[in-house]
């Protein structure tokens, strides 16, 4: 009962004029930044954090929590269409979904994507509804013992997850907490690595350390090698999939839905998992799984609710500990710490209002989704028609403008360029930027939770261990760093090994 | 991965050198946690998370570096293999530049040119669309910003914006 009057509260929220035009415009851009190839919604959602300055939290977050489960929708279009991703996520989406669109069948593959997006965005939102409250009232027994634990659990999951050699990926989650740490101690006021410049005193900006790493070094990536794009010619009729189609999508929806749902909450989970795993799964139940790669209905369904429902149920530990579990949601901390807000165990008895008009306000941004992406797919094809080399300048423009709004300081557009050089050889020796950001991000409250527990336990280690959920966190995070050096999990470790560079 | 690329032991294996800059990383920050002071266990100074984070910095670029000389890795040349390494490094400069101008020239002065430069050397747009889109964008920008959002982009010693 609580719920749902906690739900009629949010949708008064969510419905105040302002929030449902701040919503709007978060799904357009989401979708948008999901349909064009070369950004992603870690850059639009970077670059659009200053904005969120100008109304109120409420509103801030609900336009980036829409630029994230918009892109989701947004970017099965390009996948199915031009057979390049719109972002990360999507990657999947193209073995099949593009094969079916050179079969004639676009329109199916599209409205499937969207159906499906639009049932597990349900389903994890509802989930978000009934599992957030009690979490949180769970977690509020947490101490810093159990944060660290957890953060370190986090951390490790997303280096495990991450394509290529681990002993990089870790190497980049350090580099990631020793970047956060640059600026004041936050105990003893002490400046560290600051080289004696008043810009670093604060910290490392994040706009401009990820419009660096993800935005500018994609966009250097990218003019390396001249994009073809292969864009499907046929007219688009017949949005609506047939019954046959509805009855081969019905299975893999649901599955896709509970599997996202909860590699969404994992930390160093989230939608890039969530959608290869669906894969996987659906190839290996099929009856016929000779058809996965030739245009089966199945491998669009599947992966499309799963990143979808990953989306939803990744804000549960943002929203419960304040722990973000990926990127992106580090980034959506940074709208609420932009604000003075602090996501976590309290949030959601503090301040009710912001907990329940974001919940509330996913599900109007849901069917909005729903209108922008079946019956206005034409405009996103003709969008997908303007030119790499028109639309990287402006990108790189709007980078710019994006970093400097962001502090009024012409040190972080240098910062971000600095970042954006680094991170281009980076992902060209092989080294993913993933686990720097979360890193940089989590480094901070890292430190902060292991000093304040061995302060508190007076200097005994035995604290992480002796804590039940610190030391499950800390077995399992021990598992997945030692597992990879037995043959048999490293195998698995590589077939699930994703690039979230996108 | 051909052959060629894949050699054992060289002193271009990008692998290896990536594992070096990783460990000369990690001893710098080691050295920086130390001068800021580890503390005690009992209660942690400013260089403590510092100092053992750089040390796992060092294990892991040592852990590249052994791999790098037992099982060889690709070469710097096989990773811009096929690539057209002139465009990135041509974005590089022309971001550079524009970094060094934006304060001294402003905003507007610096991007324009910084447009029409990404627009017309990297895939050449035609001129009939470079032109204004270098001009009308970043123009456009700015008088966003400045009369919707009240955010005041560098205006430069012409004061131009």
């Amino acid at each position: 009962m609580d719920t749902l009057v906690n739900v009629a509260h949010g949708l008064g929220v969510a419905l105040l004029p302002i929030n449902l035009l701040y919503c709007f415009i978060g799904v357009f851009i989401g979708t948008l930044v999901g349909v064009l190839p070369g950004i992603g919604p870690i850059s639009a959602m970077s670059l659009l954090l200053p904005v969120t300055l100008s109304g109120t939290p409420e509103s801030g977050i609900i336009m980036m929590a829409g630029i994230y489960y918009g892109s989701m929708y947004g970017g099965s279009t390009t996948s199915i269409l031009v057979n390049i991703p719109g972002e990360a996520a999507s990657v999947v989406t193209c073995i099949d979904g593009h094969q079916m669109a050179k079969q004639g069948r676009a329109g199916p593959a599209l409205g499937i994507s969207a159906f499906g997006s639009f049932i597990a965005g349900t389903f994890a939102l509802i989930a978000l509804m009934l599992v957030a409250p009690s979490l949180a009232s769970v977690a509020i027994a947490f101490g810093p013992a159990e944060y660290f634990s957890l953060m370190v659990l986090g951390l490790v999951v997303l280096t495990f997850l991450t394509q290529g050699s681990m002993a990089k990926a870790l190497l980049m989650a350090c580099i990631g907490v020793v970047l956060g740490l640059v600026g004041l101690d936050s105990i003893t006021a002490q400046p560290r690595l600051t080289f004696g410049r008043l810009e670093l005193i604060d910290g490392i900006g994040l706009v401009p350390v990820v419009m660096g790493l993800f935005g500018v070094a994609e966009v250097l990536l990218n003019t390396e090698q001249a994009i073809k794009r292969d864009i499907i010619k046929t007219r688009i009729n017949q949005l609506l999939p047939s019954k046959e189609d509805w009855k081969a999508s019905a299975g893999p929806v649901a599955r896709g839905t509970v599997l996202g749902f909860f590699l969404g909450i994992l930390p160093g989970g989230g939608a890039v998992v969530a959608s290869f795993a669906s894969y996987a799964l659906e190839k290996r139940l099929s009856k016929h799984p000779e058809r996965f790669g030739h245009g089966a209905i199945e491998g669009v369904a599947g992966p499309e609710s799963a990143n979808n429902s990953a989306a939803g149920g990744a804000f549960i530990p943002l929203m419960t500990l304040g722990i973000p579990p990926n990127v992106v949601m580090a980034l959506l901390l940074g709208a609420f710490v932009i604000h003075g807000l602090q996501p976590g165990p309290l949030m959601i008895s503090q301040n009710p209002t912001l907990f329940w008009g974001i919940v509330a306000s996913m599900y109007i941004g849901n069917l909005m989704l729903l209108v922008l992406n079946l019956p206005m797919i034409g405009m996103w094809v003709q969008l997908l028609r303007l030119p790499y080399n028109v639309l990287f300048p402006l990108i790189i423009l709007f980078t710019i403008i994006g970093v400097y709004c962001s502090s009024n300081n012409v040190f972080d557009v240098h910062v971000m360029i600095a970042f954006g050089v680094i991170g281009y050889f980076m992902r060209k020796l092989g080294y993913e930027p993933a686990p720097l950001v979360l890193a940089f991000v989590l480094g901070p409250m890292l430190e902060n939770n292991l000093r304040k527990s061995l302060i508190l336990s007076q200097g005994n280690l035995m604290t992480f261990v002796e804590r039940p959920i610190s030391a499950i966190c800390l077995a399992f995070a021990l598992v997945l760093l030692v597992g990879p050096l037995l043959p048999s999990l490293r195998k698995k470790r590589e077939l699930v090994a994703l690039d979230e560079g996108a | 991965m051909t052959d060629q690329t894949n050699v054992k032991f060289r002193l271009n294996n990008s692998e290896l050198w990536g594992g070096l800059i990783g460990l000369g990383l990690g001893a710098f920050v080691i050295w920086s946690g130390l001068k800021l002071k580890l503390g005690t266990i009992n209660d942690p100074g400013s260089g403590y998370v510092l100092f053992y984070t750089g040390i796992l910095m060092c294990v892991f670029a040592a852990s590249i570096m052994i791999a790098a000389v037992t099982e060889g890795g690709p070469t710097f040349a096989s990773r811009w293999e096929n690539a057209r390494w002139g465009k990135p490094v041509l974005v590089i400069v022309c971001l550079t530049a524009f970094a060094f101008a934006l304060e001294p020239l402003g905003f507007l002065l610096s991007a324009i040119p910084l447009m029409l430069l990404l627009l017309r050397v990297i895939d050449p747009v035609r001129w009939s669309l470079a032109i204004p889109l270098s001009i009308l964008a970043p123009l456009g920008m700015w008088w966003v910003l400045k009369h919707l959002l009240a955010i005041q982009l560098p205006s430069g010693m012409f004061e131009i914006g």
